[in-house]
């Protein structure tokens, strides 16, 4: 499934809709200590966490993560969405909890 | 000048009981130490008796705390007056979120005046995140007049390595803070850009035990001290 299949079927708010959509979200992965996920998670996967920090960009970018899902009403800054954009990762919000938001990413077939 | 700023009293429910003023404040002087800073977890308010503690004993007392960002990241505050800690103090109680708890299982949080005497027990909990981001967090730390340290930088737990992965370049601090010598080459390692020449490295005890108070081990000359507090001059 690609991001932007993922963004229809789900509803969740897109905050970067002028990047490209069509990358496949080949698997998903969630955690919140930075130092932790970026010595695991697959290229491709989809990341779950309440993480805001620029720093996340970076990790993404690093794993190669097909996008960054910010969970359970987390505040993203107009900073973060402006960096992501220029790295060309896409950031989603599902605004309903980690757990919630994995269990929808498996329904999905991710 | 022999220092330990990141010591616990009383007030943080994660240390003894028996880190009142007179006590941490003697300990220091019978270790020899010059300078120390007392740094609770989110709060400041131990910080008054420890003025009258440090003065009646000729110790150099720096006021800190120690804050928790929404990252879970620890980052000293250190200032150089009473003053300037108090009013720190005010941004944390708009910053800090209130969550009651239970002292048998968290430890207490005891306030205290400079005789020692319990004044109050703290009714929130002062080990959670303040609803402030580590930028924000160091500029509010800047604008009441205080330097900004990155606590433990490397360790386990809390630390921004941890936390965030790794210290963004752009970050303002002032000094970081690391337990041992192997923290600050793998700093140095993973952070090209953080130099001995650029930076003010610290190590401090983090004692929340009297026992746990840096002996004479380490030493910083004035000048340099003085260069945690150059970025507000």
């Amino acid at each position: 499934m690609n991001i932007q299949e993922c963004i229809n079927q789900t509803q969740w708010q897109l905050d970067t809709p002028q990047l490209d959509l069509s990358k496949d979200i080949t698997g998903a992965y969630a955690g919140d200590l930075l130092s932790w996920v970026m010595g695991r998670g697959n290229a491709g996967d989809a990341w779950i966490t309440v993480q805001v920090h620029v720093n996340v960009l970076a990790v993404a970018v690093l794993r190669e993560f097909s996008c960054v899902i910010i969970a359970d009403n987390a505040v993203v800054t107009e900073e973060f969405i402006k960096k992501a954009s220029d790295e060309g990762l896409v950031i989603i919000e599902s605004k309903m909890p980690t757990y919630e938001t994995a269990v929808k990413l498996h329904e999905l077939g991710i | 000048m022999y220092y330990d700023l990141h010591i616990h009293s009383c007030l943080s429910p994660c240390a003894d009981d028996d880190m009142t003023p007179n006590n941490i404040c003697n300990m220091a002087v019978i270790k020899g130490l010059d300078v120390i800073a007392i740094t609770d977890h989110n709060s400041c308010l131990n910080l008054p008796a420890f003025d009258v503690c440090a003065k009646n004993l000729g110790l150099r007392l720096i006021y800190g705390c120690e804050l928790q960002t929404i990252e879970e990241v620890h980052v000293l505050g250190l200032f150089q007056t009473l003053a300037e800690a108090m009013s720190m103090q005010e941004w944390i109680d708009e910053k800090l979120k209130k969550v009651e708890f239970d002292p048998a299982y968290f430890g207490n949080e005891l306030r205290m005046n400079a005789q020692d005497e319990v004044i109050s027990q703290e009714k929130n909990l002062l080990i959670i995140s303040l609803d402030a981001s580590i930028e924000e967090t160091i500029d509010a730390v800047h604008e009441h007049g205080g330097a900004a340290v990155l606590a433990h930088a490397a360790g386990r737990h809390n630390s921004i390595c941890v936390q965030l992965g790794f210290i963004p370049e752009d970050l303002k601090y002032d000094a970081i803070e690391v337990k041992k010598e192997e923290d600050m080459t793998y700093i140095k390692k993973i952070h090209p850009w953080i130099t001995d020449d650029n930076t003010l490295w610290l190590m401090d005890s983090d004692a929340h035990r009297l026992i746990d108070i840096s002996e004479q081990v380490h030493a910083i000359n004035e000048e340099k001290f003085r260069k945690l507090w150059s970025r507000n001059l």
